[in-house]
């Protein structure tokens, strides 16, 4: 390992040095985050999967906008209400040179709920009754009720042989000895925050990677990171920080890449009949919640305006968020019109619902979840104070953050939201649907918000297996929902990732991942 | 000598166990680490298991108790985020750690001492002054802007030195280090002296105040009259007598940044234990937190008793007895 380190190093400082057009045969990438294991069933970890996709595949992929495409199933459809049917790519080898069959695929299935972990990837196989091997290449998966969004849940379904027996764990998938997958590289070693060695597959069913070897390596640190770029110690880095990217952006010697991403920062009032902190007015608490008024939510919503977050607050690294999900998922509403700014509307409708002089409120967000968190928070406080609202924001660590709003401690909350999924079953489910611990529904909602009109239209959605008219359904629930300010979208975050100039080729992507073998050096 | 061990021994049990007390009830009140770590995603009948699954649905004094009776047993617990036993996870960094902080001591040492009996010998030189204002600059300075200045100036600007992360390990005798290598010097360099800094400000400023006091005592000027040479004076009347309070802080320092170079090592990359221990906290994995605290504890008892056995060499009137 520590051979490739140096050996990739002094490659980059050639690189750096001499020609910017000489070609290295390794990619070393400088990450914010790695896996925290090399079983590929042990945690639902973004950081993770992006990782362990070098290694092991999926039954079904996605695509940069996180839309789905094959994998290692070709093709998938329901055959009756609870039964679908994926059929297998055919002629994939594993890396210890045996063939992939359909067994392999029961078998991980089967895995993923005797591997017990705190973020276990049980839920991407909840909706799983049993799983029946037709013939090599056939697999047919019987559900618990009807599971339209199966093929979604199996895209982070990691294969390995059933040849790896239950009993395999951490330490054999850690060590090597069990991390054998069809993917389009093999590993070689991994140390926890540390270094995820790389060797490329040839036999891989995708075609073979631009890369011989891969070096992931984790430098959490934003300017640490930024440096080992700058010193030619990587070739890549993800997550560039937004003061460094200004300057990026004006050089010639360094290449940057944007996206969108999945995260989007949105506004949660809590709707309950009593708020969790009081909303004051005069130093008074008043009677009832004003935050179940929609006019309160709808002025909120005016105040604030997008365009300032994005350019001036964010440094340009963002898009205005008009609902929960960007552009191009399933299930995003186009009847959505972009979010207007109207302060002095804002102001009427306040006024209408018996606020004149605005009132008192507790705001409360995350700090370092994700790149402006605070700075948002801050700015947002600043707007409404505009609107005559006296608002006590407050910026905390994700670690006090998530257990208070567990208990649903705070009033209104800031935090950022992934549709990981890409589609819209995921995020509303979760967020906007009345809770409902039965059908799994609403476990994210802490503003309490309860709609029985939404949750009919979701709930038909979540019933209905042909997709267009699933799609419809979806669209119908995200416009309800968002006319009803349930939740308040602000900006879609975006994604930089920096390279030497002129030295890759790559397609950003809105999941954030890095894919080494999606990578290609400049011809 | 006995009952000096047995003495320190219990006290030390006893400090062990009410750090534990406290570590456990400040990392119990911050809150549920399944809601820092669960998946959105996750449904609420997940959401229970997996607290139940880790006892967190236990009352604390259960959980302490849980928790008490695994480390009689020698377990001190698994950690949650990778599932990897919490010694062998510290223990597979602390090396990592460990080279860093002694290069960066001796660094302290090897430069701080000298300069600081330079400064008192002749405190009114040009030479004294500028060391007492480097010195200051030394604590002031914050360790992460300087750590930015020279990975600027000598990785980035310069490109003679690697941005970060540890170098090449070899094995000699059976110990496997990054220090028996060229490449693990080039890259513990500047990590070490951006370390070693505040240290050696220390180290100058405390042995300087010794030296100045020292010099005009009465055992100096004897040593003088009797025709001593300077040298002899310095290294070994002065020297031995001023060490007692150098020594102390060297072991108090010692134990900190072996427990809490965080800083150092977020800032260059390096795979040390104080990165593990920040990572940990903000992911909330708790068997990490509780567990790597009390070694830690563990590890400045330790270092203590080195200290005061190095007093007692060093002063002949400092006698290790039970109660010390």
């Amino acid at each position: 390992m520590s051979k490739l380190t140096l050996k990739s190093a002094v490659a980059a400082l050639a690189l750096m040095a001499a020609a910017p057009a000489v070609m290295a045969a390794d990619l070393v990438v400088g990450l914010r985050a790695g896996p925290d294991s090399i079983d590929p069933h042990w945690s639902t970890l973004g950081s993770q999967a992006e990782a362990l996709r070098h290694v092991f595949d999926t039954l079904v992929d996605v695509d940069e906008k996180l839309q789905l495409k094959p994998g290692l199933a070709v093709s998938w459809e329901p055959i009756d209400d609870t039964t679908w049917e994926f059929k297998m790519r055919e002629g994939v080898k594993f890396h210890d040179g045996t063939d992939f069959t359909a067994e392999d695929a029961k078998f991980s299935i089967e895995r993923i709920p005797q591997v017990t972990g705190p973020m276990p990837m049980t839920l991407y196989t909840k909706y799983v009754d049993s799983v029946e091997v037709v013939d090599d290449y056939t697999l047919r998966v019987k559900t618990k009720g009807m599971a339209p969004s199966l093929p979604n849940d199996f895209t982070r379904l990691f294969v390995v042989p059933s040849e790896t027996g239950m009993e395999a764990g951490n330490e054999e998938f850690n060590s090597g000895e069990k991390a054998i997958g069809t993917g389009p590289y093999t590993f070689v070693s991994w140390q926890p925050k540390g270094d995820l060695v790389l060797e490329r597959f040839d036999d891989y069913w995708g075609g073979k990677a631009a890369w011989e070897t891969v070096i992931r390596r984790e430098i959490p640190e934003d300017t640490s990171r930024v440096a080992a770029l700058r010193s030619g110690e990587v070739d890549l880095i993800n997550y560039v920080p937004a003061s460094d990217y200004l300057a990026m952006k004006n050089d010639d010697e360094i290449d940057t890449f944007v996206s969108d991403s999945v995260y989007i920062l949105n506004i949660a009032p809590s709707v309950k009949d009593e708020e969790p902190q009081p909303i004051k007015v005069n130093g008074e608490e008043v009677e009832g919640n004003p935050l179940q008024d929609l006019r309160v939510r709808k002025a909120l919503d005016l105040a604030i305006n997008r365009d300032v977050l994005v350019n001036v607050v964010l440094e340009g690294l963002g898009t205005p968020a008009n609902q929960l999900m960007p552009e191009g998922f399933f299930g995003y509403s186009p009847e959505l019109g972009k979010r207007e700014y109207d302060i002095e509307k804002a102001k009427e409708l306040l006024a209408e619902a018996g606020y004149p002089d605005g009132f008192e409120i507790d705001f409360t967000c995350t700090n370092n979840r994700v790149p402006g968190d605070a700075v948002v928070c801050e700015a947002l406080a600043q707007m409404w104070s505009r609107l005559g609202l006296k608002v006590n924001a407050q910026a905390l660590n994700g670690t006090v953050f998530f257990p208070a709003a567990a208990r649903e401690e705070y009033t209104m909350t800031m935090s950022a939201w992934g549709t990981l999924t890409g589609e819209a079953a995921y995020t509303y489910g979760a967020l906007v649907h009345t809770k409902d611990a039965e059908k799994g529904f609403g476990n994210f909602n802490r503003a309490g918000y309860s709609n029985p009109e939404f949750d009919r239209v979701f709930g038909e959605g979540a019933q209905t297996l042909d997709p267009e008219a699933r799609r419809k359904l979806y669209e119908e629930a995200s416009y309800i929902a968002m006319e009803d300010r349930a939740l308040i979208p602000t900006v879609i975050l975006q994604t930089v990732w920096a390279a030497d100039a002129d030295t890759i080729n790559m397609t950003p992507r809105v999941d954030q991942e890095t894919r080494a073998y999606a990578i290609t050096p400049v011809e | 000598m006995l009952s000096y061990f047995i003495t320190r021994l219990a006290q030390a049990v006893v400090v062990v166990f009410a750090m534990s007390v406290i570590v456990f009830v400040g990392v119990f009140a911050i809150g549920n680490p399944i809601d820092v770590m669960i998946d959105p995603g996750a449904t609420q009948a997940i959401r229970e298991k997996l607290i139940a699954q880790y006892g967190l649905d236990q009352p604390l004094v259960v959980q302490y108790w849980t928790f008490l009776k695994n480390v009689a047993q020698g377990d001190l617990g698994t950690s949650m985020v990778y599932n990897i036993p919490v010694v062998d996870l510290v223990f597979s960094r602390f090396p990592a750690t460990l080279e860093l902080v002694l290069v960066s001591v001796l660094i302290a040492v090897g430069v701080g001492i000298p300069a600081g009996l330079w400064a008192g010998y002749r405190p009114d030189s040009i030479g004294a002054k500028m060391i007492m204002a480097l010195s200051v600059l030394g604590f002031s300075v914050p360790t992460f802007w300087i750590g930015m200045l020279l990975i600027m100036g000598f990785a980035v600007e310069l490109g003679w030195l690697p941005s970060g992360g540890r170098g090449d390990e070899a094995t000699v005798f059976g110990i496997t280090s990054s220090l028996f290598t060229p490449d693990g010097w080039s890259h513990v360099i500047m990590p070490a002296i951006n370390l070693s800094l505040f240290k050696m400000g220390l180290m100058i400023r405390l042995t300087r105040a010794g030296m100045v006091e020292a010099m005009g005592t009465d055992y100096v000027k004897f040593a003088r009259a009797q025709g001593l040479p300077e040298r002899q004076i310095v290294f070994r009347h002065i020297l031995r007598n001023i060490s007692i309070p150098i020594v102390t802080v060297l072991g108090l320092e010692l134990g900190s940044t072996l427990a809490f170079a965080v800083v150092t090592e977020s800032v260059f990359n390096w795979p040390g234990v104080g990165k593990l221990i920040i990572d940990s906290i903000l992911q909330l994995d708790r068997p990490v937190m509780v567990s790597y605290l009390i070694m830690v504890v563990i590890l400045f008892v330790l270092i203590n008793l080195v200290v005061d056995l190095v007093y007692a060499r060093l002063d002949p009137r400092v006698r290790l007895k039970g109660g010390a």
